[in-house]
């Protein structure tokens, strides 16, 4: 289901390409670099986001996406490490894998995943390891699909997106980063939702962590 | 481009150096161009193209519009070029106002919309009210210099590649049918323009090239970044199979023999034809192994002649 | 020599505490149990709202001149103050061939829920006394409401179809406007008429925030609802003349006739309310979760006291600076009163949300929503 390359791109510090399902999106990472003087904060590292779709000109659907995952890598970089300076987290989209107009919870959670392979490629300090996954309710027996296509996703009642903060080797939920839901949907079927969502993240850690065991082997394969 | 990037004095030195002893770091010829890898993506129009370290990305994506009122008959055709910090912190999120970036995509715009590589009437459905809009978005990926000759090749392949949706119109309304309802229709493409870029590089003062005698300027075909950063001059040659020449555009740098030029178009058809081909290639590959059941799924039927 | 150095406790001013150090200031407050605005942990402030007679449907407008604003509203909550304004356009549909002898088929989309639901463009802006680009924040509102207004399936798609009239002139030169529905009652439809195009109203909604003091997202989200609740829609007729206009033209050898826009003309006298999904109209509320830190407590008398406090709390419709720059930790929840959730986004920065909170806060949601509701 998910795939990911390391170092795929030269002239930036850490790069991935995650593919999940329909959805390819690569993320680059450049950092610590020196900021602009407006961008600088006196005791933390400033982050840079830049999402840009697969089709057309950057619009207020990718800010909205760069807001979001802001959000979630903000708490779990060791930020205090690198004041005054700067890290620059650009994601490019190749394969939506979903109708850009009416959803993205697809390309954000490959954003987010994407994003943790990407920073651990680049050597920034996290303090906690952390992984998504998108979610959909389907029709009316309110069935809870994980990751789910692209003509089921148009279907769901309601979409949601979930980001866990893991910790103890991505087996232990620390706190939720983000839970984002829209659509139709009831408390009830919310909070199952958040259960299904937690057992597939823990998942979609251990392959997140696969992914950065074998970059290791490779980067050390002189030893 | 790459401004903000920095050799040291050494060594620049070390490469001018090597040059004039005739060697590329890269250990290429002068008149070679690095690999060419072209690979295509799950959907139409979707392709990246590499050369040497570049990496470019480019999207075909269609959808239905109003032509404009002075050209009923015609379709849109846009190409985007925005660079991000993905290909190199020295570029800046969605500015395109740097001159490299704009000479990039001027000439990039004028190699393949401007000479009419993609048949715009093609794109009519009905005249003067409904038409397609065709955008190529480029998304530089990785930069190691060449972004002009590479994006040419990723708008080109994309476009030949791509497949839009069948239309049937009737009057005035106009049903689009889905990729999986009924086959999809290859765009017209009419030739395929290939750009060379030249680098030249002047070992002696510049007083001596404008002036002297010797004329011994070294020209390089397809700079890497390194190679880039340190060139007096550039000259971009835009050519198709048929010997046509699309574009020359060579903007200052260092001034240059005019019989210069006509050896350089010379080297840069024999790039363009071996380009040519093997983008020729590959599509016919990669439409292969799409149709690989094809035969199986066709009601054709042996026919006794 | 050695002089001694006297270390003597500073004391502040509580605005400068506030500027210099915003966590402390807080939780300073909350060890006490008030916030910095002196309401309780889980206390909303008091919404006004009005349409500011603002629309040129409404009977006492203050405007009606030029005006093209089709729905308003005027919320004040705090000193903050959003003013929502909806302006509409018509646009041209593109109907399939098929759909031609069978009219056009209103049905339920199975297979594309969004498809069933008409959009709204909101466009926020904070005003800061400046003009330029729209920052950061006010993009990401925007998209965010125009997210949460097509998955909640609050204006049907439907709703914005234009039942487009017909502007005809007899003999004597007087005008008649027949709008298709409307003549179904004496059963004299113009038959010789029929429309082969489709048209829809699309709404744009202008959201401007004043005095910016706290998260804005459901201030803006429920005095976009309000406005949308007021919304009337103008009917659009064209004229008998225009239906089939067609202008040959010709072009390097080619020719075609093509054939001119129709001109829908809005009747300014004439309109309709939005019909909305009122079963998907759901209030937004928003929370905070911050830990206590037991460092910065005020001593207590009461000695048990001090066992009872919980390391973090709920705090409801985050409001100030203060409030603001310390929270890390958010939930934001649009629901109705009876729990039927449409939007619900939980941050978590530095503070953990539980499970406790997250249901405590859809709790005081739903009454919120109630609450709102009333005020329709």
């Amino acid at each position: 289901m998910l795939s990911a390359q390391t170092g795929i791109l030269e002239q930036v510090d850490g790069s991935c390409k995650l593919q999940c399902g329909e959805t390819t999106v690569i993320c680059s990472v450049t950092g610590p670099i020196e900021p602009k003087a407006r961008q600088e904060l006196p005791a933390q590292l400033a982050l840079e986001i830049v999402v840009r779709p697969c089709r057309g000109v950057p619009s207020t659907r990718e800010k909205l996406l760069e807001d979001q995952v802001r959000g979630v890598i903000t708490p779990v970089l060791a930020r205090y490490l690198y004041p005054r300076q700067l890290a620059q987290v650009c994601f490019q989209i190749l394969e939506s894998g979903e109708p850009e107009e009416n959803y993205s919870v697809k390309e954000l959670s490959a954003c987010i995943n994407a994003a943790f392979v990407a920073i651990v490629d680049a050597g920034i300090g996290l303090k906690f390891s952390f992984a998504s996954v998108p979610l959909s309710v389907l029709g009316e027996d309110e069935q809870i699909c994980v990751d789910p296509s692209q003509t089921d996703l148009i279907k769901s009642s309601s979409t949601h997106v979930l980001a866990l903060q893991l910790a103890a080797g991505g087996q232990k939920v620390e706190n939720i980063l983000l839970f984002e839901s829209y659509g139709d949907f009831t408390e009830k079927s919310m909070l199952q939702v958040l259960q299904s969502g937690e057992k597939a993240c823990v998942e979609t850690a251990l392959e997140l962590r696969k992914v950065i065991q074998h970059k290791i082997q490779q980067d050390f394969v002189w030893r | 481009m790459a401004k903000d990037i920095e050799i040291s004095t050494s060594e620049s030195k070390f490469l001018i150096e090597a040059l004039r002893q005739g060697l590329r770091p890269d250990l290429r010829k002068f008149e070679e161009i690095r690999d060419v890898g072209i690979t295509f993506g799950k959907d139409y129009g979707d392709v990246t193209v590499t050369m040497g370290k570049t990496k470019v990305h480019c999207r075909i994506s269609c959808s239905i519009a109003q032509p404009y009122e002075d050209r009923p008959f015609e379709g849109l055709f846009y190409i985007s070029t925005e660079t991000s910090p993905m290909a190199g912190a020295q570029f800046e999120n969605g500015n395109n106002t740097g001159e490299d970036e704009v000479l990039c995509s001027r000439i990039i715009e004028k190699a393949v919309r401007r000479s009419g590589a993609l048949d715009v009437e093609g794109l009519c459905i009905v005249a003067g009210s409904k038409c397609w809009a065709v955008r190529a978005d480029v998304h530089f990926l990785d930069c190691d210099g060449g972004f002009i000759d590479v994006s040419c090749i990723a708008v080109m392949c994309g476009l030949l590649h791509f497949r839009k949706p069948d239309v049937t119109v009737s009057g005035e309304q106009v049903t689009i049918h889905p990729v999986e309802e009924r086959e999809p229709v290859p765009l017209g493409v009419l030739h395929i323009p290939i750009c060379v870029t030249f680098s030249f590089f002047n070992p002696e003062d510049a007083e001596e090239n404008i002036k002297g005698e010797s004329n011994n300027e070294i020209c390089l075909i397809d700079a890497t970044l390194k190679e880039e950063l340190l060139r007096d001059g550039t000259l971009t040659v835009t050519l198709n199979k048929n010997r046509e020449v699309v574009q020359v555009s060579k903007a200052g740098g260092l001034p240059m023999d005019a019989l210069t030029l006509m050896d350089c178009c010379h080297k840069a058809f024999k790039i363009t034809e071996k380009l040519t081909d093997k983008i020729t290639e590959v599509l016919k590959k990669d439409i292969e192994s799409r149709n690989q059941h094809s035969a199986m799924l066709s009601s054709e039927n042996a026919r006794v002649s | 020599m050695a002089e001694s150095v006297e270390i003597r406790p500073m004391t502040f001013h509580r605005e400068v505490l506030a500027r210099i150090a915003p966590d402390l200031y807080m939780q300073r407050h909350l060890s006490l149990g008030l916030r910095p605005s002196l309401r309780a942990f889980e206390e909303f402030r008091n919404v006004e709202i009005s349409d500011g007679r603002l629309s040129c449907a409404s009977e006492d407008s203050i405007n009606r001149e030029g005006n093209n604003i089709l729905g308003s509203n005027v919320l004040k909550c705090g000193k903050t103050m959003v003013i929502t304004s909806i302006t509409g356009g018509v646009v041209e549909e593109n109907i399939p061939v098929k759909s031609e002898e069978n009219e056009i088929v209103e049905s339920y989309n199975e297979t594309d829920r969004a498809a069933n639901f008409g959009q709204v463009y909101p466009v926020v802006e904070v005003e800061r006394g400046r003009v330029g680009a729209p920052t950061d924040e006010e993009m990401t509102l925007s998209q965010r409401i125009y997210n949460c207004i097509l998955h909640s399936g609050l204006v049907p798609k439907t709703a914005l179809d234009v039942a487009v009239g017909v502007r005809s002139t007899d003999a004597e030169g007087k005008t008649t406007i027949t709008y298709s529905d409307e003549q179904e009652a004496d059963g004299a439809l113009p038959t010789t008429f029929k429309f082969r195009r489709k048209w829809t109203y699309t709404l744009y909604a202008k959201i401007q925030v004043f005095s910016r003091d706290g998260p804005l997202f459901e201030l803006c989200w429920n005095s976009l609802l309000y406005a949308l609740a007021n919304t009337k829609i103008p009917r659009a007729f064209v004229d008998e003349r225009t239906t089939d206009l067609k202008i040959p033209i010709s072009m390097r050898g080619r020719s075609a006739a093509i054939r001119e826009t129709f001109d829908i003309i809005c009747d300014p006298t004439s309109f309709l309310p939005l019909r909305l999904n009122t079963s998907n109209k759901a209030f937004a509320s928003n929370f905070a979760v911050i830990d206590l830190d037991p460092e910065v407590q005020l001593p207590k008398d009461d000695d048990d006291m001090q066992d009872s406090m919980p390391s973090s709390v709920l705090l409801a419709d985050i409001q100030g600076e203060a409030e603001e720059a310390s929270v890390t930790s958010t939930i934001s929840v649009v629901t109705d009163g009876v729990g039927n959730l449409k939007h619900f986004k939980a941050v978590g920065g530095s503070s953990k949300i539980t499970m406790d909170m997250m249901r405590n806060s859809i709790k005081l949601a739903k009454l919120r929503a109630s609450d709102l509701d009333r005020k329709c």
